[in-house]
């Protein structure tokens, strides 16, 4: 693929609140068109960060360009008002104006370019049919359901046809099956649009469903960058295999003996041989495996192979809808099981955990 | 343009909201500490009182304040006499409303606030009427029914004590009540789980849950009662008995005056409210473990079996003795040629109500409240508006810093500010002194904490990101303000408005300094009219103000009420 120009970049962010540090040095950029999320737990800095894009929060120090042009650079003592960015965004809160109606909410942004009255009627219409919300375009807005409010508050955002879209958790107010709904269709409104997005959230499903590329935060750091596939897969360290997704972090001592090629080995404290990938990583004296809790199989026979195949002991097995997750004991250590097509083992019966090395991710630190 | 560089760059744009920011910030410092420096000034001179600005400068003046002990144990005798009243009556009137199922509980809850809008000025003239040894109605009755002498005399430290707490109290009736209120009823409920009894409960749970709050409260209405004037003014001056608001006033009006004196006196009186008032911020914030989760609770009410009817009665009698008995004796006062408990039927007139619509003094005093209310309100509310979203909305440096100037106000009694005022403008070169302008820029200053807390509080309620959203639809900050802000604070800009209003109508503090012979107004004319001229005449202009201030009150409720009807929708 072509290296093209970033849309967005972000170039040594920092923010503080008072003495207190939000965002400590973060670095990013966005390609045109592309959707990226910024996702991490609450107080990571993800809002905080896509706030300085928008203009509302004032950095201490580093550089924001869009579209090549610096709007923020504390070198260059550069600080453009957040309404002259030409970027737009979509709220939380929703932020519907209470006393306007629906279209006036929409045709708001297209008021403030002064677009004639026929411009207007025709993109707020075309907006809201996009949104399908064009029946509602006389109502009040404090007549609308969450939902509605949602969709309006989108169309409002892009209606004005800015460079970059903003969210900042805008499903996180919706209930569970509609945000599922909501997630869909956002994802689905944002490749008609092709617009450059950047999204703020804590829901990992949303993140991994809506994103091309997904910066997780940390402390106002940056803990890893990469499509949803790296980051699911190939977590970078405890922190992300933990919170995108839930994972078994197992610690031992190198076997370098055993190693061959990208497979690495360790040796718990109770004597248990773990394979796994190292996916060219460095591999120290002392390492640390990631994996996944629905990687992981446990079944009542001994599966066919030598290799990561260990005699269990079922402690817990709770039923949860679309998958059981079961407890075992493995040497002094407490292993979560994750399985769909699981049949439920009986709590304290014997069984036999597997799981293939290439599932077993080394981590960098 | 970004490539602009330099010093002016480093923080902030000097984008049109900068601008009115630091105007803004400019007019309210000037309002505020340009007065309150004069009193310093005149406080600290201590060379020829009248020499401008002073030739000499020393401590002699607090030095000689030491002359006046009688002033300061006077002082301290009625304000804590009246906090303590106040507290008992806020307190028991809070419980009775708040935590019991006393009959009748939603209105006598609205009705509390009453006597705090009938003013102290009303209820001190008002008591005057009923409690004075020789001619009070009260006393007259007494005697008639066979009593000898008199029953209760109000021209005494404790009579002014008792008129204050009863119309400057509602505070603390407030103040409890909120802390009452915000009290979650679980933790009572957990106590009684566990097993302990209701009077158990009462002791080792809810009092010490809600002794800071207590505290807090009482701290508050002390430096309150301190700073009080008009009840002491009306009840102690016809026995010379003299607090120190009181006294600085006697102090600048007698001939010749004692300014540095007045000054040294007002000085004074300023620090130890404001360090009254720190105890109270401090008590406040310690305390804060104590009930305040943000949270409003549905506070647990009592079954109090037949006992209700007792305190019904309590509640009664209370709002007999603070609305209904002051307005029935005024209006008794006001029809009759001379006041009387027991008039001939010959004596009753409406001369005394044509009369002050038709006195040239009385309407042109009228005339002037009336003007200068609309014009305090209105300007009021675009100044206070502007500060208001200057302090929480603009992110602008020093912020926080105008909160506390606006904020300042609230701890100086006015009748000191409008010592420092009418100090500081005496010598300015634009010819005020004397005239309305210098009263509505009073005003203006003196009710800048009220506006400021007005406003503000509805704007707290409108979520940032509605304003924010604006911004990233492309909208400027003046049309931001215009389209999205204004709109949404509009039922608090409207509150503020006639609370300003009302306000403005009532005030006597920074108007009874601060009025000239071409500038009367209605409040301090009432005064002046009750000193000078007749008792009845001052109970009809009392009664026209406070028909006044009584349909601009209900039309601030009919309109708050449907505000908050649409916010929660």
């Amino acid at each position: 693929m072509a290296e093209r120009k970033p849309h967005i970049e972000v170039e040594n962010l920092e923010i503080h609140y008072g003495d207190v540090p939000a965002v400590r040095g973060v670095s990013f950029s966005v390609q045109p068109g592309e959707q990226l999320t910024l996702l991490g737990p609450s107080g990571c800095g993800k809002t905080t960060t896509l706030r300085a894009i928008a203009g509302l929060e004032q950095p201490m120090a580093g550089e924001i360009r869009i579209a090549g042009a610096p709007v923020y650079s504390s070198a260059q003592h550069v600080n453009i008002p957040a309404e002259k960015r030409g970027l737009s965004m979509v709220f939380q809160s929703y932020a519907i104006w209470p006393h306007m109606t629906v279209f006036e909410n929409v045709a708001y942004g297209l008021r403030v370019r002064r677009e004639s009255k026929e411009a207007i009627a025709q993109k707020v219409e075309r907006a809201l049919d996009m949104v399908q919300m064009r029946a509602f375009s006389a109502r009040g807005a404090s007549q609308l359901s969450g939902g509605q409010q949602q969709r309006v508050a989108l169309a409002r955002a892009f209606v004005f046809q800015p460079s970059v879209l903003l969210f900042d958790e805008p499903l996180s107010n919706l209930d569970a099956k509609l945000r599922a709904d909501m997630r869909i269709e956002l994802r689905e409104l944002q490749h008609r649009l092709g617009i450059t997005s950047v999204y703020v959230t804590h829901d990992l499903e949303e993140a991994l469903a809506m994103s091309d590329r997904i910066v997780v935060m940390k402390d106002g750091l940056i803990a890893q960058v990469g499509s949803p596939l790296e980051i699911y897969n190939h977590p970078r360290n405890a922190f992300v295999a933990d919170f995108v997704g839930s994972a078994n972090l197992i610690r031992g001592r190198n076997r370098t003996d055993l190693a061959m090629g990208d497979v690495v080995a360790l040796e718990t404290l109770s004597g248990h041989v773990v394979y796994g990938m190292a996916h060219g990583r460095p591999a120290g004296a002392d390492l640390t495996f990631s994996i996944r809790t629905v990687h992981l199989g446990l079944s009542a026979a001994k599966p066919a192979g030598t290799q990561n195949v260990w005699p269990v002991r079922v402690e817990r097995s709770v039923f949860q809808g679309d998958f059981t997750q079961t407890h075992v004991a493995w040497g002094d250590q407490r292993l979560v099981i994750r399985g769909a097509a699981m049949e439920p083992l009986p709590e304290g019966s014997e069984a036999f955990l597997s799981v293939e090395p290439k599932r077993v991710v080394l981590l960098e630190e | 343009m970004a490539q602009r560089t330099g010093l002016a760059m480093r923080r902030l744009n000097w984008s049109p909201q900068a601008l009115a920011g630091a105007l803004v910030a400019l007019v309210a410092g000037l309002l505020v500490l340009y007065p309150v420096a004069f009193l310093l000034q005149a406080a600290l001179n201590t060379g020829d009182p009248e020499a401008r600005p002073p030739t000499e400068y020393g401590l002699d003046n607090f030095a000689g304040l030491l002359a006046y002990p009688q002033i300061i144990l006077n002082t301290l005798t009625v304000s804590l006499a009246a906090t303590v009243m106040a507290l008992i009556l806020g307190f028991v009137m809070a419980w009775i409303i708040t935590r019991t199922n006393v009959p009748g509980r939603r209105f006598f809850e609205q009705m509390m606030v009453v006597p705090y809008y009938l003013t102290p000025l009303l209820g001190a003239l008002a008591w005057s009427l009923l409690g004075t040894p020789e001619s009070g109605f009260l006393n007259q009755v007494y005697r008639a029914l066979g009593g000898s002498e008199y029953l209760i005399d109000i021209n005494t430290p404790y009579g002014i004590a008792w008129v204050m707490a009863l119309f400057e109290g509602s505070v603390a009736f407030v103040m409890i009540g909120a802390v009452m209120k915000s009290m979650d009823p679980a933790l009572e409920e957990a106590s009684q789980v566990m097993g302990a009894s209701r009077l158990r409960t009462m002791l080792r749970i809810t009092l010490p849950l809600v002794l800071p709050g207590v505290l807090g409260a009482a701290v508050f209405v002390f430096a309150e009662m301190l700073g009080s004037f008009a009840v002491a003014l009306v009840l102690g001056l016809p026995n010379r008995y003299y607090v120190v608001t009181t006294a600085i006033y006697q102090l600048v009006q007698q001939y010749p005056p004692k300014i540095p004196v007045a000054a040294a006196m007002g000085t004074s009186l300023f620090v130890v409210m404001f360090v009254t008032l720190f105890i109270y911020r401090r008590i406040i914030t310690a305390g804060s473990y104590v009930t305040i989760t943000g949270k409003a609770f549905r506070p647990r009410v009592n079954d109090v079996g037949r006992l209700r009817y007792l305190l019904c009665a309590i509640c009664v009698f209370y709002l007999f003795c603070s609305v209904v008995l002051p307005l029935l004796t005024l209006f008794y006062a006001s029809i009759q040629n001379i006041s009387t408990a027991f008039p001939p039927l010959s004596n009753f007139t409406t001369e005394h109500f044509y009369k002050a619509f038709t006195m040239n003094a009385a309407t042109t005093a009228l005339g002037n409240s009336l003007w200068l209310a609309l014009w305090t309100a209105t300007l009021g509310v675009l100044l206070m508006g502007l500060i208001s979203w200057i302090i929480y909305r603009s992110r602008l440096p020093g912020a926080s810093v105008i909160e506390y100037i606006v904020m300042f106000p609230q701890s100086v009694p006015r009748l000191i500010f409008a010592f420092g005022m009418m100090w500081a403008w005496l010598i300015f070169p634009i010819p005020i002194y004397g005239t309305l302008w210098l009263l509505l820029i009073a005003y203006l200053t003196v009710f800048l904490p009220l506006g400021v807390r007005t406003i503000s509080g509805v704007m707290l309620q409108i979520d940032k990101s509605l304003e924010e959203c604006a911004q990233m639809c492309g909208a400027g900050w003046g049309y931001r303000i215009r389209t999205v802000t204004v709109p949404l604070l509009w039922p608090g800009l409207i509150a503020a408005w006639l609370l300003l209003f009302v306000a403005s109508i009532r005030e006597l503090g920074a108007s009874i300094l601060l009025m000239g012979p071409h500038s009367k107004v209605i409040t301090p004319s009432i005064v002046e009219s009750w000193f000078a001229s007749s008792t009845e005449l001052t109970a009809a202009m009392a009664l026209i103000q406070t028909l006044v201030v009584a349909i601009a009150v209900a039309v601030l409720m009919a309109i708050t009420r449907r505000a908050t009807t649409h916010i929660t929708d």
